[in-house]
C-alpha cells in the first residue's frame, strides 16, 4: 500500500475538525486553548504534505512562521488565563457572563 | 523525490540592494518602538510621563517617508528590493512586498488613527491604576503589523502581520487586570481570535496547495478563469470565514460587543477603527489579488455575509442601551456596508477597493470621534450608559456638537463626511446594473434608516432631555482629548464637505500584485 | 514526479468527493462547489455526533460513589481538583517557549552563514537584539525574581 499525501491531508482535516469540535464543545479554556493547538497542527501538516507534494518550500516556510506564531499565542493566551483564573479559580467559559447583550 | 529540494538549497543566494525608501515606515516604527522600549527599561518610573509622548512622535516621524513616498510617486509600485537587469531577483519574498498608492493611502490611516488612540489613551491610563509605558510598546507593536498587512502580497506575510496585529491587542483587551470585565473581554476575544486564525490557516494551507504558491499574484495565475474545484472553493470559503472574525462580520462577531465593553475605552476605539481597518486590508488583498478569477464563489458569499451583518448589527443595536456597546454594535453593521462593494468586485475591483478605502478612512474620522467623546463624558459621569448622556448640552455644548457631527457622519446624513463614504459604496453597488449589486444597495439604504433611528436618539438624549442627577457642572477637558477630538471634526467635516479631498486620494487606488 | 504533474494531480485527490454525476447537471456549477462546501460541513458535524453519540451508546453508565472520583494514582483525592498551586515555574516555562521557539529561525541561517555573509550576520543580530530586549524587559521589570 502506498501511503501518498492525500493520506496526510485526510489526518490533517481530521484533526483540524477534531480540534474545531474541541473548542465548541468543551468549556475549559486551557482546553480549549489545547484544541486550538491541535488545529494549528492540523494546518502545519497539511502545509508540509502540500510542500512535499507540489516540491516547493514555500509550505515548510510557512510552517516556521505558524509555530512561533502559535507560541506566541500560547504565551498570551495563558497568561490571560491565569490572570481569569486568579480572580476566579475553576471558572469555565459559561461562568464568564458578566457580559451580555 | 526530494532531488528539487537539494537543489533549491543549493542553489547560489544572490541578494539585489534593498530598497531602503520603501520600508522606510515600518523600519522607523520598528526602531522607534524598540528605542521607547530601552528608555522605559533604562528610566523606568523616571520617564513613565513621556512615553505617551515619544511613542505619538515615534508615529508621526514613520509618517514622514509614507508622505515622501506618495510625493515620489513615479516609482510606484516598489517592492523590498531594486530591480536592476544586472542583478536577477531571486529572492524566495519576492514580489511578497509591495508598496503601491493603495498600501500608502492605509499606512498613513494607521499612522494617523494611532496618533489619535495615543491622545485618547494619555488621560485614561494615566488616571488609571494600570501598567502604562508597556500599553504604548504593545499599540506601536500591533501598528507595525498593520503598515506590514497594507503591503503584504503573500499568504505568509498575510498571516504573521495579522497576527501581529492581533496578539498586542488581545493583552490590551485584558488590561484592566483587576477588573473581571476587562478579563473576560480579553479571553473572549482571545478564544475567538486564535480560532479564526486556525480556520484561516487551513484555508491558506489548502489555497497553498491548488496553487503551488503563497504569493497571491502566483495564485492568482495558477486559478484558470471560470476553473471551479470544490477545493478551492473550501479554501476560499475558509479564509474569507477566518478574516470574518477579525472584521467582526456576523455570525462571526459574538466577540466584538464584549470585548469592546469590557476592554479599555481607548483600545476599543483602536480596535473598532484599526484593527478592524486590518483585518479590511487583508481581505482585499486576498479578494482583490489572489482570487479575480473566482468571483462566481467569492461574491455569493460576501453578499450574504455583507447582507446579514449590516441588518443583524443594526436591528441589535437598536435595543442596546449601553452606548459602548451600541457603537460595537453599529461597528458591526458598518462592517457590513464596507463588505457591501466586495459583494460585486468582478471586473470593477479597483473602483470596489478604492470605494472600501474611503469607507475606511471616514469610517476611521468619525469613529474615533466618537469614542474620543465618550472618553471625555465618562470622566465626569463614569459611566457609558445612554441615560448619562442626558442634558449634555447643557454643561459641554461644544461636546455635545461634537457628538452631534459624528452621530451624523454615522448616520450618513450629509454634509458631514459619512455620507460620501456611503455614497461611494452605492454608486459601485449600482454600476454595471447588476441584480445582485442593486439589491444589496436596497438592503444598505432600509438599514441606514434604521441605523438613523438610533444614532439620532443618542443626540436626543444629550440634546433635549435634562441630566439625570441634575448635576450640570461643566467637563474639564484635557488638551489630549481635546486635540483628539478637534482632529476628528475637522477629518469628519472635510472628507463630507469637500469630498475630493478624500477621494483625489482613494481614486487612484489600485492594488499592486507584485511581479 | 515533476511540479507540474503534482499541481493537477493533488487536488484531484481531494476533489474526488465531487459530484460528478448528471443527475447533478441542471444545478449550476457555483451551486454545486457550495453543495461539496455544505458536505464537508455536514461531514464535521456527522463526525461530532458520532463521537460523542457512538460513546454514550457503547460505554456503560453505572455510577458509583467511589467511580466518579478523580483518579489521583490509586489514593484517594482529598479536596477539589482546581486547588490553587504556585506558579513560580509558569513564568519561566512562558518565557523559555518564547526564545525557544526563536530557534527555528537561528537555525536555518546558521546552516547557511557562509552564502548569506556579513548581511545575514547583521541582520541575525538585530533579531536576536529585539529577542534580547524582550529578556531585559523581563528582567528589568522583576519577572525573573524568585518570588
Amino acid at each position: 500500500m502506498i501511503v501518498t499525501e492525500s493520506w496526510y491531508l485526510i489526518v490533517s482535516a481530521l484533526l483540524f475538525a477534531i480540534g474545531a469540535t474541541g473548542l465548541l464543545v468543551r468549556r475549559n479554556p486551557l482546553v480549549m486553548f489545547m484544541c486550538v493547538e491541535l488545529m494549528l497542527n492540523a494546518v502545519n501538516i497539511s502545509f508540509v504534505a502540500f510542500s512535499t507534494a507540489l516540491q516547493d518550500l514555500a509550505g515548510q516556510t510557512a510552517v516556521f512562521f505558524v509555530l512561533v506564531v502559535a507560541a506566541a499565542e500560547v504565551v498570551v493566551g495563558l497568561s490571560i488565563v491565569v490572570a481569569v483564573m486568579r480572580r476566579r479559580p475553576s471558572a469555565t467559559v459559561d461562568d464568564l457572563a458578566e457580559l451580555k447583550g | 523525490m526530494s532531488g528539487t529540494f537539494v537543489t533549491l538549497v543549493a542553489a547560489e543566494i544572490e541578494r539585489p540592494s534593498i530598497d531602503w525608501h520603501a520600508i522606510a515606515p515600518e523600519l522607523i516604527l520598528l526602531g522607534g518602538g524598540a528605542l521607547v522600549t530601552v528608555i522605559d527599561l533604562i528610566w523606568l518610573e523616571r520617564v513613565r510621563k513621556l512615553i505617551p509622548t515619544l511613542t505619538s512622535l515615534v508615529f508621526l516621524v514613520a509618517l514622514i517617508p509614507v508622505i515622501t513616498l506618495w510625493a515620489d510617486g513615479s516609482g510606484l509600485p516598489r517592492g523590498l528590493w531594486i530591480i536592476d537587469e544586472n542583478v536577477p531577483a531571486t529572492g524566495v519574498w519576492e514580489g511578497a512586498f509591495v508598496v503601491d498608492n493603495y498600501s500608502l493611502v492605509l499606512k498613513g490611516l494607521f499612522l494617523l488613527s494611532a496618533y489619535v488612540i495615543v491622545l485618547l489613551s494619555t488621560n485614561y491610563m494615566s488616571e488609571g491604576d494600570y501598567y502604562d509605558s508597556e500599553y504604548y510598546q504593545l499599540i506601536a507593536a500591533s501598528v507595525l503589523g498593520m503598515l506590514v498587512m497594507s503591503s503584504s502580497r503573500d499568504l505568509i506575510s498575510i498571516f504573521v502581520a495579522l497576527e501581529l496585529v492581533s496578539i498586542p491587542a488581545y493583552l490590551m483587551a485584558a488590561w484592566r487586570k483587576r477588573d473581571l470585565k476587562s478579563n473576560e473581554a480579553g479571553l473572549k476575544y482571545m478564544l475567538m481570535g486564535v480560532f479564526a486564525s486556525a480556520i484561516l490557516l487551513y484555508g491558506m494551507s489548502l489555497l497553498y496547495g491548488i496553487a503551488g504558491s503563497t504569493l497571491l499574484s502566483d495564485i492568482a495565475a495558477a486559478i484558470d478563469i471560470g476553473e471551479s474545484r470544490p477545493v478551492i472553493t473550501l479554501g476560499i470559503v475558509f479564509t474569507i470565514i477566518g478574516f470574518g472574525f477579525k472584521v467582526s462580520a456576523v455570525p462571526f462577531h459574538t466577540w466584538a460587543p464584549d470585548t469592546y465593553e469590557g476592554a479599555p475605552t481607548p483600545l476599543t476605539a483602536f480596535l473598532a477603527v484599526a484593527s478592524k481597518a486590518a483585518g479590511f486590508v487583508a481581505l482585499i488583498n486576498v479578494v482583490i489579488v489572489a482570487l479575480p478569477t473566482q468571483a462566481n464563489v467569492v461574491e455569493p458569499f460576501i453578499w450574504v455575509l455583507a447582507a446579514i451583518t449590516m441588518t443583524v448589527g443594526n436591528l441589535i443595536a437598536l435595543r442596546q442601551t449601553n452606548l459602548v456597546r451600541m457603537l460595537a454594535y453599529s461597528g458591526v453593521a458598518q462592517a457590513g456596508y464596507m463588505l457591501a462593494p466586495l459583494a460585486v468586485y468582478d471586473g470593477i475591483s479597483d473602483r470596489a477597493t478604492s470605494a472600501v478605502v474611503t469607507y475606511l478612512v471616514i469610517y476611521a474620522a468619525m469613529n474615533l470621534g466618537a469614542f474620543a467623546v465618550v472618553i471625555i463624558a465618562a470622566r465626569k459621569t463614569r459611566s457609558a450608559e445612554l441615560s448619562s448622556y442626558g442634558g449634555m448640552f447643557n454643561y459641554a455644548p461644544g461636546l455635545t456638537l461634537a457628538m452631534t457631527i459624528f452621530l451624523f457622519s454615522l448616520a450618513g446624513i450629509p454634509p458631514v463626511g459619512g455620507w460620501w463614504a456611503k455614497f461611494e459604496v452605492f454608486r459601485v453597488l449600482t454600476e454595471g446594473n447588476r441584480t445582485s449589486g442593486i439589491a444589496l444597495a436596497v438592503i444598505a439604504a432600509v438599514n441606514s434608516v434604521i441605523a438613523a433611528f438610533y444614532y439620532l436618539n443618542i443626540a436626543k438624549q444629550m440634546w433635549f432631555l435634562p441630566s439625570p442627577d441634575g448635576d450640570n457642572s461643566r467637563i474639564a477637558i484635557p488638551p489630549a482629548l481635546l486635540a483628539a477630538v478637534g482632529l476628528t471634526v475637522a477629518a469628519t467635516i472635510v472628507s463630507g464637505v469637500l469630498p475630493g479631498v478624500v477621494s483625489d486620494m482613494t481614486d487612484f487606488v489600485n492594488v499592486a500584485a507584485g511581479q | 514526479m515533476g511540479v507540474q504533474q503534482n499541481v493537477a494531480q493533488i487536488p484531484v485527490d481531494l476533489g474526488s468527493a465531487q459530484p460528478r454525476a448528471v443527475a447533478f447537471a441542471p444545478v449550476s456549477d457555483f451551486l454545486r462547489e457550495y453543495i461539496v462546501v455544505g458536505l464537508f460541513g455536514a461531514l464535521a458535524f456527522g463526525l461530532v455526533a458520532a463521537f460523542i453519540g457512538l460513546a454514550s451508546i457503547f460505554r456503560p453508565d453505572r455510577p458509583t460513589a467511589d467511580k466518579v472520583e478523580n483518579y489521583e494514582s490509586g489514593v484517594d483525592p482529598v479536596g477539589s481538583g482546581w486547588s490553587q498551586s504556585q506558579i513560580r515555574y509558569y513564568i519561566f516555562a512562558l518565557l523559555f517557549v518564547m526564545f525557544d521557539v526563536e530557534a527555528v529561525f537561528i537555525f536555518p541561517w546558521a546552516a547557511r552563514l557562509e552564502d548569506l555573509g556579513v548581511f545575514g550576520l547583521v541582520e541575525m543580530v538585530i533579531f536576536i537584539f529585539i529577542l534580547a530586549l524582550g529578556l531585559a524587559y523581563a528582567w528589568r521589570k522583576g519577572v525573573l525574581r524568585w518570588v
